[in-house]
């Protein structure tokens, strides 16, 4: 899922963060659709433009990768891992 | 100040006392453009989220997520106890809680095989920043305000 859209944030991110560290990026294929101050602008943005498919937002860090923590979900407490494809 | 107040049975170690029913559907920021364009909007769903102080993030049971037609903004690593680290969806979702005027936009959810626990959602932090909780393991009582 958001394969384009995430290679594509990759190879751009060093630009992004330099300008735009700490605003939310709306990508949609390997096309820079815009940059937000608020994730909700971004979110609007890519539903007015694309409904209800996929596209990518998210916030310009310098980290690659947002660390998420769930214990619930790491420890097995819950099932983190789905059936559905990613 | 909305307010929802929850006395459980029990001791205060009763999992479902942390239980509480939502209703989750696509975020405002989304429909608001959907119904502007005409569009249909698949109806919200109401099951149980349990509230996880331990959780950065709010998850979504990905089942639901499929059914609601929400769609994926982003994809994130996360670690889980039969993998090393797996990938997620994340998806644009406002959850309110049944019985409360406690709505919250939670644009950023992780999707989770939640439905096997008899889960919709996990509440986490990025909701609970939002509110004021207080949970007395002494009288069996969760009080959430916002």
């Amino acid at each position: 899922m958001l394969e384009k859209e995430r290679k594509f944030y990759d190879r751009k991110r060093a630009e992004l963060v330099s300008q735009h560290l700490g605003q939310f990026v709306l990508i949609k294929e390997e096309e820079l659709i815009g940059v937000y101050n608020k994730i909700e602008e971004a979110l609007a943005e890519g539903a007015r433009r694309f409904g209800l498919q996929s596209f990518l937002v998210r916030q310009i860090s310098e980290t690659s990768e947002e660390e998420i923590n769930i214990p619930a979900l790491a420890l097995g407490i819950l099932r983190a891992d789905s059936p559905h494809s990613i | 100040m909305p307010i929802l107040h929850i006395q459980y049975d029990g001791k205060a170690q009763a999992s479902d006392g942390k239980v509480v029913q939502v209703v989750v559907g696509l975020a405002q920021s989304f429909t608001d453009q959907l119904l502007q364009q005409g569009q249909s909007l698949s109806q919200p769903i109401a099951r149980n989220a349990l509230i996880d102080t331990g959780a950065s993030m709010a998850c979504i049971d990905d089942s639901a997520a499929q059914n609601l037609r929400l769609p994926a903004i982003d994809v994130v690593q996360m670690t889980s106890a039969s993998h090393a680290s797996i990938q997620q969806n994340v998806y644009p979702i406002q959850m309110q809680i049944v019985g409360s005027p406690i709505r919250v936009e939670v644009p950023r959810a992780i999707g989770a095989n939640l439905a096997a626990q008899g889960l919709l959602a996990l509440i986490g932090l990025d909701y609970l920043q939002h509110c004021t909780l207080f949970y007395n393991g002494l009288m069996g009582e969760i009080t959430l305000s916002i």
